[in-house]
Formats: C-alpha cells, sequence, structure tokens
C-alpha cells in the first residue's frame, strides 16, 4: 500500500470539513479521489500533503508518518492542488528550473526542456506564464510536480477550466505516465465521468464522509448505464415504469426526473416501451455524473 | 545545501520583480534631486546657516562637501527608506500566499523553518543592496560632485568638526548600523506578511507601527518614556552617535573616538534583539499555519 488514510479528521471551528474518512491507495494504480464541490476533496488533499494539520486519524505514505517524516516524502511525492499557480513573472522554463533546484534536482537546459516536452509546452518554454492559458497553466502545473521524478502524483481536479481538447490531453498524460512510467496517481474530481476513463479504483465522498470505496470496474458496471427521463408527466410515467419489467432498475424518481439503470443494450427496448405505453417523453439520456450515482446509491430513500 | 538553495531562490525571485527595482529608483531619484538642489542653491543656503558662527569664527574651506550631503541626505532619507524596505519584505509571504505559490512551495521538500530562514536572508540581503545602492549615491556621487573636506555638524548648542581623514570609517560604521535599523524593519514587516493574503496589508501595518512609535517617541510624558528605550523606532537613527566625537582638553577632536559608543551599542543591540525576536516569532507561527490560500 503507497498511501493509506485512516480515520481522518478535520474540523475548521464548528465546521467539520472530513470526517472519519480512511482510503488507501496501492501502489501504480491511478486512484480516484470523487466528491461534488465542497465535499472535502481538497482539505484531504492537503492533509495528505502536509499543508494542514488533521484535527484526527493519521497519513501513511510509503509506509512512513507524514507528520515525522514530511520531507522525506515529499521528496518522493509531485502535487497541483487546486489551480496550478505559478510565478506569473517569470517564464515556464524558469518556474521549471527554480521548482527542480528547490526539490534538490540540479538540471541542465536540456533535461527541463525535455520535462516541458512531455506536457507540449517546449515551444512556448520562453513566454511568461503571465500570458499562459488556462490549459497551459495547468500543463505546466504537471510538469513543476513532476520535475523531480516523484512515484506518487497528487493532481486536485487538474481538469478544471480546461476545454475538452485540454481534458483529453490531461487524462492521456496521465495514462501514459501510469502505464510507461508506473507512476501511483491520487487524482481528484467532482465529474464521474472522468474518473471512469482513468483510474483503477476510487472513492467517493460527501461531506466529509466516505460513501463507496472500491474497483471503478466493479463499482460502475460497466455494461449498465443510468437512464435520466423527463416527461410531461413524470409522476404517471414512473408508476407505468414501476408496474413493467423495468421496476427493479427504477433507481430514483421526482416530478422533474426519473432514472432508470439498464444494461446498455437494452437501451432501445427501454424508449420503445415508454413511447408504446403512451409516455410523453422530453429528453431520454445516459446519466452517468456523479449526481446520477449518488442518486443510485440512495436511491432506496428516494423512489 | 537546502538553505542555500532557497536564498538562491528567493533572491532570484525577488530581483525578477519589477516592484524590487522601485526602491532603487527612487533612492537614486530622491539623493539626486537633493544633490541637484543644493548643486544650485548650496552656498546661499549654507551662508544662511552658518550665519551666527561666521560672525565669530574664520570659516575655511568647503564646508558644503560631499560627508556633509551624505549626512544631510541620510538623515532626511533614512525615516522613509522603511516603505521601500517593506515592499519587497512585506511580500515575501503574503506575495505568495496571494499568488497560490506558498502551497506549491510546501508540497516541494523543504522544511518549513528553512523556508522562513531563506526567505528571511534573501530579504536581508535586498535591504543590505539597498543600502550599498544609498550608499553609493549619498556619499560616492555626492563626494564627486562637491568633493571632500572637513566636516561640520550643526547641532542645537554645538557645532562638530570632523577632520577629513577620519570620516570614512564613521559612515562605513553608519550604513553598518542603518542596515541593521532597517534588517529589523524588514523583519517586522516579513513578520505581518505571515498574515496576509497581499503585501499591502503588511506595509501598510509596518509603516502604521513605525509612525505610532515615533509619534510616541516624540511625546515626553512618563508612561511612554518608560516603554521609549524598548521600541525599535527608537534606536533606529543610533547611527548619528559615530558622528559624535570626544574633543581633548584643548577642545579638539580626538580622531577616531566616539563620544558614547556604549549607547551606540546598545541602541544596535536592541535592534538586533528586535530581528530575534520578530524571525523567532516567524518560524513559530509559520510552523503551525494552515495553508489554505
Amino acid at each position: 500500500m503507497l498511501l493509506e488514510v485512516s480515520h481522518l479528521s478535520k474540523s475548521f471551528g464548528n465546521f467539520t470539513a472530513v470526517e472519519d474518512l480512511s482510503f488507501s491507495v496501492n501502489e501504480g494504480e491511478v486512484y480516484g479521489f470523487l466528491g461534488q464541490n465542497g465535499a472535502g476533496k481538497s482539505t484531504t488533499i492537503r492533509m495528505i500533503l502536509s499543508l494542514i494539520k488533521p484535527t484526527a486519524g493519521s497519513i501513511n505514505i510509503f509506509g512512513l508518518s507524514i507528520e515525522k517524516n514530511r520531507e522525506k516524502i515529499l521528496q518522493k511525492t509531485g502535487a497541483v492542488v487546486e489551480k496550478p499557480d505559478l510565478y506569473k513573472y517569470l517564464t515556464a522554463y524558469e518556474n521549471m528550473k527554480l521548482f527542480s533546484k528547490l526539490s534538490g534536482m540540479t538540471l541542465g537546459r536540456q533535461e527541463l526542456m525535455r520535462q516541458l516536452a512531455v506536457v507540449g509546452l517546449e515551444k512556448r518554454a520562453n513566454d511568461k506564464v503571465g500570458v499562459y492559458s488556462q490549459g497551459m497553466k495547468q500543463r505546466l502545473g504537471i510538469a513543476v510536480a513532476l520535475v523531480h521524478n516523484p512515484s506518487l502524483i497528487i493532481l486536485d481536479e487538474p481538469t478544471n477550466g480546461l476545454d475538452p481538447q485540454g481534458i483529453a490531453d490531461i487524462r492521456n498524460l496521465i495514462l501514459m505516465l501510469s502505464k510507461e512510467q508506473n507512476k501511483t496517481f491520487l487524482v481528484s474530481s467532482h465529474l464521474l465521468s472522468e474518473i471512469e476513463q482513468i483510474a483503477d479504483s476510487m472513492v467517493i465522498i460527501d461531506k466529509g464522509k466516505k460513501i463507496v470505496e472500491g474497483k471503478v470496474s466493479e463499482l460502475l458496471n460497466p455494461g449498465k448505464v443510468q437512464m435520466e427521463i423527463i416527461t410531461l408527466d413524470n409522476i404517471s410515467a414512473k408508476q407505468i415504469i414501476a408496474s413493467s419489467v423495468w421496476a427493479d432498475g427504477l433507481k430514483y424518481s421526482t416530478s422533474e426526473k426519473i432514472l432508470v439503470e439498464t444494461e446498455k443494450s437494452a437501451v432501445p427496448n427501454l424508449t420503445r416501451f415508454l413511447i408504446e405505453n403512451g409516455v410523453e417523453l422530453i429528453s431520454l439520456r445516459s446519466a452517468n455524473t456523479l449526481e446520477a450515482y449518488f442518486l443510485s446509491l440512495t436511491s432506496e430513500h428516494a423512489v | 545545501m537546502q538553505f542555500n538553495r532557497i536564498v538562491y531562490i528567493e533572491l532570484y525571485k525577488i530581483f525578477r520583480k519589477p516592484r524590487t527595482y522601485i526602491a532603487f529608483w527612487a533612492v537614486a531619484a530622491i539623493v539626486g534631486l537633493i544633490q541637484l538642489g543644493f548643486y544650485a542653491d548650496g552656498e546661499s543656503y549654507m551662508k544662511f546657516g552658518m550665519q551666527s558662527l561666521s560672525d565669530s569664527f574664520d570659516i575655511k574651506g568647503r564646508i558644503l562637501n560631499g560627508y556633509l550631503m551624505a549626512y544631510i541626505i541620510l538623515q532626511t532619507l533614512l525615516v522613509h527608506v522603511p516603505l521601500l524596505i517593506a515592499l519587497v519584505s512585506g511580500d515575501m509571504i503574503s506575495g505568495e500566499a496571494s499568488l497560490g505559490t506558498l502551497r506549491l512551495l510546501l508540497t516541494k521538500p523543504v522544511s518549513r523553518t528553512m523556508l522562513i530562514f531563506g526567505k528571511f536572508t534573501a530579504s536581508s540581503i535586498y535591504t543590505l543592496s539597498l543600502l550599498i545602492w544609498m550608499a553609493i549615491w549619498a556619499l560616492g556621487i555626492s563626494i564627486l560632485v562637491f568633493g571632500a573636506d572637513d566636516m561640520l555638524i550643526l547641532k542645537s548648542e554645538l557645532v562638530t568638526q570632523i577632520v577629513s581623514i577620519d570620516i570614512m570609517w564613521r559612515y562605513v560604521a553608519a550604513f553598518a548600523f542603518a542596515s541593521i535599523a532597517m534588517i529589523a524593519v524588514a523583519s517586522l514587516s516579513f513578520f505581518l506578511s505571515l498574515f496576509a493574503e497581499n503585501s499591502i496589508g503588511p506595509i501598510m501595518a509596518t509603516m502604521s507601527i513605525i509612525i505610532v512609535f515615533t509619534i510616541l517617541n516624540t511625546l515626553d510624558l512618563p508612561i511612554f518614556n518608560q516603554l521609549k528605550p524598548f521600541l525599535f523606532t527608537s534606536h533606529m537613527l543610533g547611527w548619528k552617535g559615530f558622528f559624535d566625537v570626544q574633543v581633548n582638553a584643548n577642545n579638539e577632536q580626538i580622531v577616531g573616538s566616539i563620544e558614547n559608543l556604549p549607547a551606540v551599542l546598545i541602541s544596535a543591540g536592541i535592534l538586533v534583539l528586535h530581528i530575534i525576536g520578530f524571525l523567532w516569532a516567524s518560524i513559530i507561527v509559520f510552523k503551525r499555519k494552515d495553508i489554505l490560500t
């Protein structure tokens, strides 16, 4: 086990940001850390990196306690916490040079340029970071996190504010580093679809507490899909579904929408069933979102 | 090794920031203006100032010379330099917090104590470089423009004459003392920068503290008089002590003498204690600080 978080809690006055949180990350895996905005992901990551002190609990990385071995652990850990803020008045190359020096490395220009090339910034290496786009800053942030060749890389919402191409670039970079260099990643996100595409395992937290942890393939059941149904009369539609063969898949229903889990191959049949039974459809779409997943986890209270 | 690396990095950042050069331009501009003013009207100004003395003494030589100019400039400028010092030292931590780079710095394998030491050392080096720059302008350029001669310093009740061969070491000592005083200011604004998320707060707070303490120094009230010896602002102008000379029985200056060396040393000691105190407090606060920015 490379990273082990045990019964971690953090309170700010009367507000509890993280409560009795435990999870573990194995060597070489990409581990998804999921939660809605404000769920306590960044606070947890800051505790893992010793930026803030936990109120209770322990964190062990590489078998060592972060409290007592901070520098030793950080020597083998790279991180981007929230926004990738860098020195705007310096160039990308200068930022890389300073942070490599700070990490105790003496890297020449050639090596630093090679590292910038990994994130596709070698041609903009001499531009000041102040003129960079959000996506370029994000990539440079990752390059800075990787500059001392860490084994564990912690990325907090790495695709925030990126366009679809930027998101794909970051995703490919994580997968490449994980597969080719056997790096271990802890990646936080509020988007289930993102984690689903890159992570081997994941934990989902809400209001600072763990909801579920496990292998992505087991938790998300790749053969199945959550379908979000919106009709002119959701109450009647729900009754129709509940009294049919689709009842087992009915996860959630309100006056605004209905959530039905089904095999991907059965989606055309579901559509046909609804139309043939007079349900006036407004929309029917795949809803593999964290919100939908949360709703499905707590379905017995909602249906 | 880690310490050297941090100092190098911090100095690199300081001298790549445009705001760093505001202080250097300001010093050059103010000193240049004073020199220009004295170059144009200095003789008549000095005649007016020395009128009462001219009636009693026969004064020969160049009264308005480079040494006197440096003294006038230092007296005028050292009151305002703290603002220029705080521009950089007040930004050392708060600037990182406002940029968001503080959390990135602390995800790297450096100890928090070492980071504070390194940052403080870098801001002290900046302070020293500003004072050297000031010395070049105030003393070096003044000697080039106005020449060198014996120095006459007018005080409320007496006139001190210091022979030219006995002046330069006094300036070296005065600038060394001024460096300690300005590093004390830097350590205060550095400490205050731990509590802010932009540099305006620490800069304003530093200047406010200096203004309030300076006002307390001027008020001759028993309650404040007890407090004055402990205020660092009471000792900031201690450099002037190097220009108070001892005289022999014939009222002639004793070369190499200082009238009240213990007082100068005590002032320097109190300033050093302030530096140690602020630095120690900075380390304690920073080690316990949650990085939330």
